[in-house]
């Protein structure tokens, strides 16, 4: 008995000097660490800010979808646009075009022994390209040009003596007139009877039609106004 | 005078081991222990007054030791849990019977 009261008391003792000295250490620590408390705080700020995180995650997220939806929008008004510039570069005769149609040449009559005139009587002026031009705008030509002139809503053909001038460049005979649209419609149009070209037929110009499947009239050169 | 020895071998033991455990008491816990320390610090006086008194009992001592520390602690978790500051009795209570046993032990001392 007396052996064991040695052991027990030697084991309280042990146990009351790990106690004393753990509880010493621990407030020791808490009074460097975190307080209880101030964890707890932590926490729930953490997880506010969590949440935060998430909702503008969130907004993120829709803000990035409303930006490509509006970059889609711009790209297809962008296009539209574009579309519409090309119809109106077309319009305006700023680009090259190709297309099917009729190709024209006039030519001042020719001396011959069959036809006794002499070639300076009849000579073609600007008017008669001018009814040309007209007959193959109202049979609905898209594009039109003379000797590589293209034909655009300012351009001029005017008579400036000997020769004719259309976008202040000065042509000679013979004459090419190109004209796109449908070739049978201007085909027709110059063909009909009393019509320009039998006018100058008669009067003894060489007019030549050709409808082409694959014409190619260049675009306007001058400067834009 | 032996016993006295090993009380003091223990509680060097004890302290010793206690500073180079490489184990640390969690800080939350730490109400509990302090209140079980001195509920054992009440236990020891007590028994040395027993002793004085030549009425020690090593099983009164041992069970009364660790009943003592377990219901500080308990009685301080509990009082946690519901809000009230239930250590307050263990520390007034056990406080008081320190005192109470330091003051017979003293007397008894100036009384030889």
């Amino acid at each position: 008995m007396k052996k064991y009261t040695f052991f027990f008391i030697f084991l309280v003792a042990l146990i009351i000097g790990l106690m004393v000295t753990f509880q010493f250490r621990a407030v020791n620590k808490a009074a460097q660490g975190v307080p209880a408390s101030r964890d707890q705080e932590l926490t729930i700020e953490y997880r506010r800010l969590e949440t935060e995180k998430a909702n503008l995650q969130r907004e993120i997220n829709d803000l990035n979808s409303k930006l490509a939806q509006a970059n889609k929008g711009q790209k297809e008004a962008l296009s539209a646009l574009e579309g519409e510039l090309d119809s109106a570069k077309v319009a305006a005769g700023l680009v090259k075009i190709t297309g099917p149609g009729i190709e024209i040449t006039l030519n001042n009559p020719q001396a011959s022994a069959e036809v006794e005139r002499a070639p300076t009587l009849f000579t073609l002026r600007d008017e008669d390209l001018l009814r040309v031009i007209n007959e193959l705008r109202i049979a609905g030509a898209e594009a039109l040009s003379i000797n590589g002139q293209r034909i655009v809503a300012t351009s001029e053909i005017r008579y400036a003596a000997p020769f004719i001038n259309v976008n202040l460049t000065r042509i000679v005979p013979p004459y090419y007139i190109l004209a796109i649209g449908d070739p049978e419609q201007l085909r027709a149009a110059m063909d009909i009877s009393g019509g320009v070209v039998e006018y100058l037929r008669e009067l003894g110009a060489a007019v030549d039609i050709q409808t082409s499947e694959n014409l190619t009239i260049p675009a306007y050169k001058g400067s834009q106004p | 005078m032996w016993v006295g020895v090993w009380a003091l071998l223990g509680l060097l033991l004890g302290v010793i081991l206690g500073l180079y455990v490489p184990l640390f008491f969690p800080v939350a816990y730490a109400k509990y222990l302090s209140v079980a320390v001195l509920a054992a610090l009440d236990s020891v006086f007590g028994g040395i007054r027993a002793a004085m008194e030549d009425t020690f009992d090593l099983a009164v001592f041992i069970s009364g030791f660790f009943s003592n520390a377990l219901l500080a602690a308990g009685l301080a978790f509990v009082g946690e849990r519901l809000g009230i500051d239930l250590y307050l009795a263990a520390v007034v209570a056990f406080g008081v019977r320190l005192f109470q046993n330091l003051a017979i032990i003293r007397r008894r001392l100036l009384k030889k």
